[in-house]
């Protein structure tokens, strides 16, 4: 799938619905996103974002509609998903670092068990990852001897750990002390500039403004706006968007 | 992780020894008298006698009648420890051959001794591995062996004792202090984990040179707890996972066993592995090709297998517990990165569900320690059992009050041992920095 100025949809959504038992969280969503593209999602509480970037690697099933991640179908084959999740990272608002693991062992863990590679080549790149977000000298301690702020880059590192064609954020600064949020912030702005395909939900707008190549509004588990951050900060079409974006700016 | 952030102490040993008794064997008033309330009780329970007369001027001096006062004069007055002494070697291992060797009933005390060396050197070597260096240690070793050196008696029987409190100090300093130790660590530890698993079957062997019917006192009581607990482990931990599972008849069947163990006492389960097997097993039976008949089939065996179906329902239910304390999070950050269900398990779940629950686990397997008294009813003789044994003797007729007392010691001992391990463990884990 190759769109018209060459690039290519890695994620694509055709009226994907999921029901939390009567409820409906997410009532057709349709949206593409081309591979380096950066997206934000916001809205209100509710609306449905963690639900939809959850279903993107299949922590939630997706009830009815299509979701293909790099070409390959969301459904219930196993092969399918494996691969799936090894080449999408994600970032949580809790960190949901293993407490009982080093930061080392937090980002190889899954180098040597999913990727099979070596102890020796995978601590050579925990610690690459360290140096990227910015706390090389953190290796061998333990996340809760580290900062909020640090245990999220630490959580950033591991998900790259796995060089991932796609991150998911969701609300990744949200358990955050405010001095904290700015060396996250700092750690994802470079890596949309590295051009991975990364989709975030925060209501860090300055930031939001900075990176995003799109953003999209969320209300009752719909897409209700969407399109580029200066079209929302100029100029949005719709009355829940207008209200939402004067509630939080 | 406090283990790491603990200064290290410079003091010179000794100086560390004084302040180390001080605040562990004579903080208060209270904890002195039974400092020396215990040193004297040994030193009786040695000896036998009083050669040198300090516990006689114990015993004539006025205890209020309050509290334990009436005990501690009982102690050191109205008891005549002498039945303990005379019987010690009944105590531990009962009629294991044997304490009077004939040309036909060798002496097969060897055996034993080969396994106290055997667990001195690697408890010695897996302390120096584990542990920075601590008195505590040493001093938690030393009161073990107190029950051992009860053996003393005959020169050889010293110096065996003696030798193993060497080899633990030995196989410590060695694994703690070897040059390089700090570079080989990791190897070292799985190489040491490997030599008590080897050490485990090698033991098991050199016990089963001797027929179990003449394992007795606290060698049964001790191989019974020790097999116990390694069989119902794990035995528990996969009832656990069985009772979470989403498959509705494993988890169906792994609930219904774990409620119905339950709901029956563990004595009854004894009570029906002697009735039972023999009319379930017919005589001629053959269980993989080995004949194992129904009246024959080892009694030790089948209490260590009631013991261990028995206590696994229980540690099933405190690892579930454990379970559901491991946030959903962890869960779904090991599947974002593409773990496998099995190995979810292995890394994430399981480790923090069984660290959240050491206390109680250990609390179980204390409880499973105790409860191995109850093999009586299967015509077994454990430690509780030879305190009743021994005082049906003509010559220690109506000294069960000292008979008890001192197996009562004996328990305790091992029994606070297991729970200070826990708690060490505990803290090594760092399970309160969450
Ligand atoms: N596991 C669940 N079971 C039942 N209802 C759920 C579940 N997860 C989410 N919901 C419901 O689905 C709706 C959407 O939830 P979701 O977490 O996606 O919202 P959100 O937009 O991320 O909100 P927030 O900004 O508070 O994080 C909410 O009404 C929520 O109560
Ligand atoms: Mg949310």
């Amino acid at each position: 799938m190759t769109a018209a100025d060459g690039t290519r949809d890695i994620i694509i959504c055709e009226g994907v619905k999921k029901w939390f038992g009567d409820f409906q969280a997410l009532r057709g969503i349709t949206t593409t996103v081309a591979e380096g593209e950066v997206v934000v999602i916001f809205g209100p509480s509710g609306s449905g974002k963690s639900t939809f970037i959850r279903t993107l690697n299949r922590l939630e099933e997706h009830d009815e509609g299509r979701i293909v991640i790099d070409g390959v179908e969301l459904n219930n084959n196993l092969r399918n998903l494996e691969k799936v999740r090894s080449e999408v990272g994600m970032v949580f608002q809790q960190f949901n670092l293993f407490p009982h693991l080093t930061v080392r062992r937090n980002i190889t863990l899954a180098l040597t068990h999913v990727r099979h590679k070596r102890k020796s080549e995978a601590d050579a790149l925990a610690e690459q990852l360290l140096d990227r977000v910015g706390i090389p000298e953190q290796v061998d301690k333990y996340p809760a001897q580290l900062s909020g702020g640090q245990q999220q880059r630490v959580a950033i590192a591991r998900a790259l750990a796995m060089q991932p064609k796609i991150m998911l954020f969701d609300e990744p600064t949200s358990a955050l002390d405010p001095e904290m949020i700015k060396e996250v912030l700092d750690v994802m702005t470079q890596l949309a500039h590295e051009g991975i395909t990364m989709i975030v939900v925060t209501h860090e707008m300055g930031f939001a403004r900075e990176v995003a190549d799109r953003f999209l509004f969320f209300d009752y588990g719909l897409i209700v706006e969407e399109g580029t951050p200066e079209h929302f900060f100029e100029n949005p079409q719709e009355e829940r968007t207008k209200l939402f974006l004067s509630q939080i700016l | 992780m406090a283990v790491q952030t603990r200064p290290i102490s410079t003091s010179p040993v000794t100086t560390r020894a004084v302040r180390w008794t001080r605040e562990n064997l004579f903080s208060s008033i209270p904890n002195s008298a039974v400092t020396v309330a215990a040193l004297a009780l040994l030193y009786l329970v040695l000896f036998g006698s009083d050669p040198v007369g300090q516990a006689g001027a114990l015993a004539t001096f006025d205890w209020p009648d309050l509290l334990g006062g009436g005990l501690i004069k009982f102690v050191f007055d109205g008891a005549d420890w002498s039945v303990v002494h005379a019987n010690r070697r009944l105590y531990f291992l009962f009629r294991f051959p044997t304490a009077t060797p004939t040309a036909a009933n060798p002496d097969e005390t060897w055996r034993i001794w080969v396994i106290l060396y055997m667990l001195s050197g690697l408890a010695g070597a897996s302390a120096g591995l584990w542990t920075r260096i601590d008195l505590k240690v040493a001093v938690v070793f030393l009161l073990l062996m107190v029950p051992v050196s009860l053996f003393i008696g005959a020169g050889a029987v010293l110096l065996l004792t003696g030798g193993a409190v060497a080899m633990f100090a030995a196989s410590y300093v060695a694994a703690h202090f070897a040059p390089g130790i700090k570079t080989y660590l990791a190897v070292a530890k799985n190489v040491a984990i490997g030599a008590w698993i080897v050490a485990f079957f090698v033991a098991w062997t050199l016990l089963n040179g001797v027929d179990s019917r003449l394992w007795g006192g606290l060698l049964l009581t001790l191989f019974l707890t020790v097999v116990g607990i390694i069989a119902s482990f794990p035995l528990g931990v996969l009832l656990a996972l069985g009772r979470a599972s989403t498959f509705p008849v494993i988890k169906g069947f792994c609930t219904a066993y774990i409620e119905l163990i339950r709901a029956v006492p563990l004595i009854t389960i004894l009570f029906m592995a002697l009735v039972f097997v023999p009319l379930m097993l017919e005589p001629d039976r053959r269980i993989v090709g080995l004949p194992i008949t129904g009246v024959d089939f080892d009694l030790v065996a089948r209490a260590t297998i009631a013991i261990t179906l028995f206590s696994a329902a229980y540690i099933a239910e405190n690892v579930r517990g454990g379970l559901q304390s491991v946030p959903r999070g962890q869960m779904e950050a090991a599947e974002a990165l593409g773990l496998s269900t099995s190995r979810i398990l292995a890394f994430i779940v399981l480790p923090q569900a069984i660290r959240a629950v050491i206390p109680s686990l250990v609390g179980q397997f204390i409880s499973l320690f105790k409860d191995t008294s109850l093999v009586f009813i299967m015509g077994l003789t454990d430690l509780l059992e030879v305190a009743g044994i021994v005082t049906s003797q003509p010559g220690f007729f109506g000294r069960q009050a000292e008979s008890l007392l001192f197996v009562a010691l004996i328990y305790w001992i091992i029994a606070f041992s297991m729970s200070r391990a826990s708690q060490r463990l505990e803290r090594t884990l760092g399970v309160g920095d969450r």
